[in-house]
């Protein structure tokens, strides 16, 4: 009994500082809802890029928060499931979050009609409906990085101005045989017809762990280049089919899912020269990683292990909360506090060349443009790192509007 | 002394075979019931949305699965296809113009068809094999809307649905929604229960037990082995779109993938094979308890009393509901519903404990 008390004892005190120490900051806390899946598929992917969202709104809380204000977190695991995503939102929204973030593409899916309705800022960046671009259809979702399609027709400028022109070449896509993985298709045929080469597209089954058969039609098709297109733990798996079937590795181009930890997973050397899209720098140099590894890391207030600091999907999260923090430090100056989705929305719109100091490309978001132009980069694995071949730059942004434009009247018109 | 079982005489057939011979099971009934027609004004909307109408639904889903699997005694491991099925044809027959109501209707002989053609398999193979048949439905489904944009909507693979309106009352407020959900879970109990002391149910009993044995008084194994995936498969397919019109609002094939047939066959495990209380209470285990333990933990976790990792405390509600999971299936064997029955027998000749079973 005695010991009974005295751990009640403890817990109320513990409630009594937790409350004094909110109460205590300056001003009212900025909520955003982190509710991603750590445990289903996304794993490793997710757990680093969410030890990236962290740490920066560390920094940034440790340097001030926005306008005084500091941001909270709220983090919930949603095991990829749309119902556990909602019921994570909904109790969010009601904490009074102004921005949500899945990091997943189905529950992402199912919420955008929700958020919408409630005003609140959903940001998809590399996930979700890339007509979500569009910002006049969808004024509360921002992909704010370059959709699946920009990725798409970016990988296909390089071939044309690098790798010796796209006529009368040989493309295969190899893909996920998933709504995700057939999405470059169009962009691609579109291109395949102006441009004169040949594209044959190649699905295999999802998760992607068995791709043999996939691939030795691959190999009959004879391609100049192939792209691939998977997330997860298909992603190495592909890459090691492609060499095994005599692609040479300098010809593997892949959409921005392939990471560090898939090299290191594939071994040794085998997949250097393997290309892929970036839409965010990798590595520590980046002056704001530079700053998270003084501020947050080097003191012990990392999320995670200071291992991931500077990975790839380490950086993709720092990235999405630099804008997210940029969008809501404009609103704030321009509307003044408290923050709510409807002037963070318009703090995101007015976001202009904002590059989070070299992490990423100049991102404009307008609002009708939610996708910031759709910039990216090629880089090239050496064995060690990713090492950037080409400046930021878009391509053939005119048939990726028309995709955007086409799926959102189709959205509109559903309804 | 609870159940007040004393001058409860039955005379007649009609009154024992009531769905609640018993007074008191009869005014719990009716209590769960107001309480459930009182949830909009009692619950905020977050219990509304987040729990009570997936819950509702899923419980639906539950039920139309135990009738095939607990009551007919065939195994089925594509049931989220079935839904599939069910809540794509009410998509594109309200956005052709047909009403919600008549759609509803489409969507349940649609998945009757389909599933039908597939159950047809059971015909020839029991347990196991009739496992993998059922599977083999969850891809050909899957594959079938991923490949065909014309159903699942292009290459966003999202479907929106359109406003409708059932029962001249605007599918748009929570209460409405809700009340959709209630409407529907409430006729698949009524029928399961039916079905249960009907001579059909005791045809799939007599299935389920023995086909041969059953063959032998009388009862033509082909025939109820098809109308059970049959009425299974139409019960499943109007959930389906339910789940899409009520709670999603939008459907992706994601939504009914593998791990949703399994979440079900979970559901109708834990819960008690053929039990329309244990679908409840499965349904309630297998789809709110993660929530339930992942809120629990994240509350406990906000006075930093122990320092763990993010990553480490999205991990823990798993351990603790796979552990719950093992320890409901130990402690009770025939499922949720099995301690429920036994807690209420206690209760039947409380204080004595003459007829426990």
């Amino acid at each position: 009994m005695k010991t009974l008390l005295k751990g009640l004892a403890g817990v109320a005190g513990a409630v009594a500082l937790a409350v004094g120490g909110t109460a205590s900051a300056d001003k009212e806390p900025i909520k955003f809802a982190l509710l991603q899946d750590f445990t289903a598929v996304y794993t490793f992917v997710s757990s680093e890029y969410n030890q990236g969202q962290q740490d920066y709104l560390r920094l940034i809380n440790e340097t001030g928060g926005v306008e005084g204000h500091p941001i909270e977190t709220i983090i919930r695991d949603t095991a990829n499931e749309p119902q556990r995503g909602l019921e994570a939102y909904n109790r969010a929204r009601r904490e009074g979050a102004v921005l949500v973030d899945f990091f997943s593409t189905p529950v992402s899916r199912a919420a955008v009609n929700r958020v919408l309705r409630d005003e609140v800022v959903m940001i998809t960046a590399l996930h979700g409906r890339g007509d979500a671009s569009d910002g006049e259809t969808f004024p509360f979702v921002f992909p704010m990085m370059a959709t699946y399609w920009s990725q798409a027709t970016l990988l296909a400028d390089y071939i044309e101005r690098h790798q010796g022109g796209l006529t009368n070449k040989r493309i295969a896509l190899v893909h996920i045989d998933s709504p995700f993985g057939r999405e470059p298709l169009p962009v691609l045929q579109e291109l395949a017809q102006q441009k004169g080469f040949q594209l044959r597209s190649f699905g295999y089954p999802s998760p992607g762990a068995e791709q043999s058969a996939t691939w030795s039609d691959v190999r009959r098709y004879r391609p100049d280049h192939v792209i691939i297109w998977g997330a997860g733990g298909g992603q190495q798996v592909s890459v090691r089919e492609a060499i095994r079937n005599g692609i040479r590795p300098q010809n593997i181009l892949s959409v921005v899912w392939l990471s560090e930890t898939d090299a290191r997973n594939v071994g040794g050397n085998h997949m250097n020269g393997v290309k892929r899209f970036e839409a965010v720098a990798s590595g520590r140099e980046p002056a704001v990683i530079q700053d998270i590894v003084t501020h947050v890391v080097e003191p012990g207030l990392g999320a995670g292990s200071a291992a991931n600091v500077g990975s790839s999907y380490y950086n993709i999260g720092v990235a999405t909360m630099a804008v997210a923090v940029e969008a809501a430090r404009l609103a704030i100056r321009e509307f003044g506090a408290p923050l709510t989705g409807d002037t963070l929305r318009r703090g995101f719109e007015m976001i202009d060349g904002f590059d989070a100091r070299g992490l990423m490309p100049p991102v404009t978001l307008t609002a009708a443009d939610h996708q910031g132009g759709g910039y990216g980069r090629v880089s090239q694995w050496n064995g060690q790192t990713w090492e950037p071949l080409t400046d930021w730059s878009n391509a053939f942004q005119e048939i990726v509007w028309h995709e955007i434009e086409k799926d959102a009247q189709g959205f509109r018109d559903g309804r | 002394m609870f159940y007040r079982l004393s001058g409860i005489h039955h005379t007649r057939y009609e009154s024992a075979r009531a769905l609640w011979p018993v007074t008191a099971d009869r005014r719990i009934i009716q209590g769960l019931l107001l309480l459930a027609l009182a949830a909009p004004f009692l619950l905020s909307d977050l219990y509304l949305t987040s729990y009570m109408l997936p819950w509702l639904i899923w419980t639906a889903a539950a039920l139309s699965l135990t009738l095939l699997m607990g009551i007919a005694g065939q195994l089925h491991f594509g049931f989220a296809a079935v839904m599939a099925i069910g809540a794509y044809t009410s998509i594109h027959l309200t956005r052709a113009g047909v009403p919600f109501e008549l759609a509803l209707l489409g969507a349940g002989l649609m998945a009757a068809l389909i599933g039908c053609l597939f159950g047809a398999a059971a015909l020839r193979v029991k347990g196991l094999y009739l496992v993998m048949a059922t599977l083999a439905m969850q891809y050909l489904v899957e594959w079938t809307i991923i490949n065909v944009p014309a159903i699942s909507g292009g290459a966003q693979a999202t479907l929106s649905t359109p406003d409708v309106t059932f029962l001249f009352v605007p599918l748009q407020s929570d209460g409405a929604l809700y009340y959709t959900a209630l409407l529907w879970t409430v006729v698949v109990t009524l029928l399961i229960m039916n079905i249960k002391r009907s001579s059909f149910g005791r045809a799939l009993v007599a299935v389920r037990d023995k086909d041969f044995a059953a063959s032998v008084i009388g009862v033509n194994p082909l025939r109820y082995k098809l109308l059970a995936f049959f009425a299974s498969s139409f019960l499943g397919g109007v959930t389906g779109a339910v789940l899409a019109f009520c709670y999603y609002q939008a459907v992706t094939p994601e939504q009914f993938g593998f791990n949703v047939s399994i979440q079900l066959v979970a559901m109708v495990l834990v819960g008690g094979l053929g039990s329309v209380i244990g679908a409840y209470l499965g349904a309630g285990f297998v789809l709110l308890l993660p929530i339930v333990l992942t809120n629990l933990l994240a509350f406990v976790a906000q006075f930093d009393l122990i320092p763990i990792s993010f990553n480490l405390l999205s991990h823990i509600p798993l351990m603790v509901y796979g552990a719950l999971i093992i320890g409901v299936i130990l402690f009770e064997p025939l499922g949720l519903a099995k301690i429920y029955d036994n807690i209420r027998k206690y209760f039947l000749v409380w204080p004595f404990r003459h007829t426990q079973s």
